[in-house]
């Protein structure tokens, strides 16, 4: 008997279709319902506009399609002689307001998904830590607006560089704002110092305490997560950035990753239509988001967890608190490293004059994100969008199960919505 | 403040076709928790509410205000619900509509999702059209892509202090649409004496006249009320895209539009001989101030 | 006899000083010609015009006001841009036939004694009542699709200069013809160069 579960609070909803077999997932299905053709919108407008329409495929991660659809505008630029360069102090600004986008999604997924799910499924009655998230939220998007102008929905970053020329008023603004956020989360969520986190090797060190992680940790024990919602244990990153490199990883064997290796197929939900497709590398599906980046940059802490928990539910929860702090840290260091006097913008030939493809990749918070263009005299041919959600939460067949298809199987339906959230998914960027 | 239970506003927030932004940007309301405790929040797509969505798509209670985040579809559903439906259900005994964002204010960017069939509540861009329409007399648009989280909660609070919105002729609030984008703006000077910025990322130079900017000609006040508490747009050298106006999105957003060199649109209200004649006047006269960097790195060093 | 105005007044002082310009030239033309051929005193002229170059910028200002009025009268009206054209040419030639003293002043003194209106006329701004018109003429060519789109400057420089270059050679009685046998063709030519090429 099929039993529809419909899930919401995922930027959007989708409808999970559960095959049991004594009280245990024995097979499921993922339809995302809405559809909003932003693609389609796309054709026939100048390259530019997209840096405006794309954001709107998400509004919490908007500005990584700002960064995608500009990577993929410059790709076109190269790829059509006029190659772009960007001044560090470009990239680094671009990189930091990155970061933070992806320190605001994770402390909201932390604080008003997991927290009151771990409490659902614990069936206990626990205090609502909603406006932690969004209080440490907030703090994170005032510093991406010293730089970008706004959050959400900025459009700072344009070919050649970012707009904004800022002096060290906003840098120093950005640096406390940021030391506010880092002081907050020491307190509420960690229990110690950012730098001692970072230290850690083994969860016993994280499980110590009565901060909201050291409770998370403890809880996620309870409900034997460490053995639970296993995947293939198969990572793959695909953005080039300051803090993470391309790479993809079968267990801890690292691979060097080509772009044209990826593709998308349809997804399979016979009960109800969806919009979603399933992405892939040479027809492999592969995790991405949060576990996979901290794996593949061979954190001590997250060596350990995986040596004993391999691709648990409690990796991955894990994994991504851990990257809350990692990324706390290196935010930091681009901000004390940015010179102010380097160029802001390098101008380059009119966008008319660009007629080629360009691809723009970028690891927004949920994993990479891509933006395909084909622009012909400057103006939209075709717009592909490939988001991470595509990756972590396909559809398929019982002969080829996508992550987290497989991550439920044989577990409760409690356990496995559970799960399934552990993925931090997003509606509205899987169908965009 | 606290108001007892029975006075608490009860509020009901659905979506039509959407990205969400609207949600994410009130999530950044500094005053959240106090605003939050005068609210008797029904259902919302991420905030704890009483309700959850299946439970609210049953139709079977009320609010004292509906706040509809998206471009109308009458063919989306939700939970296997026509959204249609459960607009009208809950409209019916709201004594207000919220629009919250441009989509839901005009259609906004996903108007073009369904462009035959999807609009705004009481507005189809700029004409007067929309499942609301008979009822627009309740409804308040807060155009903007996405609205600025004061703006929100400016309206409730106004509603919870049982105060009348006075309303432009677009259905937005006076006080808060009265200013236009430009008010406020770091680089006024270099409006008015024409000083162009040539390309992006300088402090120096005002983006009107190539740069695609809409300040002048947009209803908003972002330059007043500052995004995040500390920014805006055009302060960081982002031309404003015009999104609280009803012909939100336009096309080749980052340059204006001129005709023989002459902008096609000039500030509002301002008649276009009479903006030739101001603007030949002042580029005329070359202020040498204001042709050089605000701050010059090298040789303060 | 009624009283003349301040501002009749200055009129015919503007007027008078056109023709005698026209007649001896600006640098022969002295303060006292014009107030003689005026009928009034020296001292009374200061009253109005301080300096001979304070007259000449007000004269700049009057010629481009009558143009730029002109111009207008032919903007509203609700005719397409090629007719408008050929009434643009059409009424700067018979100005120059009927009026020569008024856009000789322009051709041989405004625009080649620049050491003159350097300081009081920088720029276009004595001539901003004629400029924003035409500027309007071409805002409104572009914007109903009849006009190419293009940089203001090529567009005005061709137009005008072509204009005034004819003038120029009628002062000079190089042209075989009165101004009137051209208008037609320098109309279509203009029109030609100008129109929206899709």
């Amino acid at each position: 008997m099929i039993t529809k579960q419909l899930i919401d609070q995922i930027e959007g909803e989708a409808s999970v279709y559960f095959d049991m077999k004594n009280e245990k997932v024995n097979f499921s299905t993922i339809a995302f319902p809405h559809f909003r053709g932003i693609e389609n919108i796309l054709k026939g407008k100048n390259a530019l506009d997209a840096l405006v329409i794309t954001p709107r495929v998400c509004g919490i991660c908007g500005h990584a399609h700002l960064m995608s659809s500009v990577r993929a505008i410059e790709d076109a630029y190269k790829n059509a002689g006029y190659e772009v360069h960007l001044s560090k102090k470009a990239k680094k600004i671009r990189e930091f307001t990155l970061v933070m986008e992806i320190i605001q999604n994770h402390l909201k997924w932390v604080y008003m998904v997991l927290i009151p799910e771990l409490s659902k499924l614990r069936n206990s009655n626990e205090e609502n830590y909603t406006l932690k998230g969004a209080y440490g939220a907030r703090l994170a998007t005032k510093a991406i607006s010293l730089l970008g102008g706004q959050w959400p929905h900025s459009s700072y970053m344009v070919p050649g560089g970012v707009t904004s020329d800022p002096t060290y008023i906003e840098i120093l603004q950005a640096q406390s704002i940021l030391k506010d956020l880092i002081q907050f989360f020491e307190k509420e969520s960690l229990g110690v110092n950012l730098d001692e986190f970072l230290t850690y090797k083994t969860p016993k060190e994280i499980s110590v305490g009565e901060a909201d992680v050291s409770k998370i940790e403890e809880h996620l024990i309870e409900l034997g997560m460490q053995e639970k919602g296993l995947a293939y244990d198969r990572f793959i990153m695909l953005g080039d950035h300051l803090f993470i490199n391309p790479i993809k990883m079968k267990q801890t064997r690292p691979f060097s990753v080509d772009i044209k290796h990826v593709s998308t197929v349809e997804s399979y939900s016979p009960n109800e239509k969806t919009y979603a497709r399933n992405a892939m590398y040479k027809d492999d599906y592969y995790e991405v988001g949060s576990l996979s980046r901290m794996m593949s940059l061979q954190i001590p802490l997250i060596k350990n967890i995986h040596r004993r928990y391999k691709d648990s539910a409690y990796s991955r929860v894990i994994a991504r608190i851990y990257e809350l702090a990692h990324l706390m840290k290196h935010a930091n260091e681009l901000l004390s490293t940015i010179s102010i006097s380097e160029n802001s913008c390098n101008k380059p030939i009119s966008i008319e004059k660009v007629t080629a493809s360009g691809i723009g990749i970028v690891e927004a918070p949920r994993g990479p994100l891509i933006h395909k263009v084909d622009i012909e005299n400057g103006i939209i041919n075709k717009y592909e969008i490939i988001t991470p959600t595509q990756w972590n939460i396909g559809s398929s067949t019982k002969d080829k199960l996508t992550p987290v298809q497989k991550t439920m199987f044989g577990h409760t339906k409690a356990e496995a919505l559970f799960i399934f959230r552990t993925f931090d998914v997003c509606s509205v960027c899987t169908t965009h | 403040m606290h108001l007892n239970p029975e006075t608490k506003l009860r509020i009901i927030w659905i979506q039509g076709v959407t990205c969400n932004a609207n949600i994410h940007s009130f999530l950044n309301l500094p005053s959240l928790p106090s605003l939050l405790d005068n609210l008797d929040m029904v259902y919302h797509p991420s905030l704890t509410s009483l309700h959850t969505l299946e439970e609210i798509t049953l139709l079977e209670t009320s609010c004292d205000v509906l706040i509809f985040e998206g471009a109308y579809d009458p063919l989306l559903k939700r939970n296997d619900v026509l959204v249609k439906n459960i607009l009208k259900h809950y409209s019916l005994n709201a004594k207000y509509v919220i629009a919250l964002g441009s989509c839901a204010s005009f259609g906004g960017i996903f108007k073009a999702s369904a462009p035959e069939r999807n609009s705004g509540l009481i507005f189809n861009e700029k004409e007067e059209f929309g499942p609301l329409l008979d009822s627009k007399a309740k409804v308040i648009n807060l155009s903007g892509c996405p609205i600025h989280p004061e703006w929100l909660s400016y309206t409730l609070n106004m509603i919870i202090n049982k105060r009348e919105v006075p309303l432009d002729n677009l259905y937005r609030p006076l006080e808060l649409y009265s200013n236009l984008a430009h008010h406020g703006c770091t680089r006024n000077e270099y409006f008015e004496w024409k000083i162009d910025t040539k390309g992006f990322g300088k402090k120096e130079g005002c983006m009107f006249y190539e740069q695609g900017c809409r300040g002048p000609m947009t209803h908003a006040s972002c330059n007043k009320i500052l995004w995040n508490e500390v920014s805006s747009k055009t302060r960081v050298g982002t031309p404003c895209f015009g999104c609280t106006e009803p012909d939100f999105p336009r096309s080749n957003l980052y340059s204006t539009k001129t005709n023989m060199s002459i902008p096609q649109d000039v500030p509002l209200g301002v008649p276009k001989r009479t903006y030739l004649t101001m603007t030949g006047m002042a580029k005329t006269f070359s202020i040498k101030r204001l042709e050089g960097k605000l701050i010059d790195y090298e040789t303060t060093d | 006899m009624a009283r003349v105005t301040k501002e009749e007044r200055k009129s015919i002082i503007v007027l008078s000083a056109l023709k005698l310009f026209s007649q001896k030239g600006f640098y022969m033309t002295t303060i006292p010609d014009i107030a003689k051929y005026v009928g009034m005193s020296v001292g009374s002229f200061y009253n109005y015009f301080t300096s001979k170059d304070l007259l000449a910028k007000e004269l700049v200002i009057f010629i481009s006001e009558y143009l730029g009025k002109r111009i207008r009268e032919i903007n509203e009206e609700k005719i397409s841009t090629e007719e408008k054209i050929s009434k643009i040419v059409s009424m700067y030639f018979t100005m120059a036939e009927e009026k020569p003293e008024m856009i000789e002043y322009f051709l041989r003194v405004y625009l080649s004694n620049r050491e003159i209106f350097g300081k009081e006329c920088k720029g276009m701004i004595c001539v901003s009542s004629f400029v924003t018109e035409m500027m309007i003429f071409f805002d409104e060519g572009v914007e109903c699709g009849e006009l190419h789109n293009q940089d203001f400057f090529s567009a005005f420089g061709l137009f005008m200069g072509y204009l005034g270059g004819m003038v120029f050679l009628h002062g000079e009685e190089i042209l075989p013809g009165s101004l009137d046998e051209y208008k037609k063709d320098i109309s279509e030519n203009i029109f030609n160069a100008l129109k929206s090429r899709n």
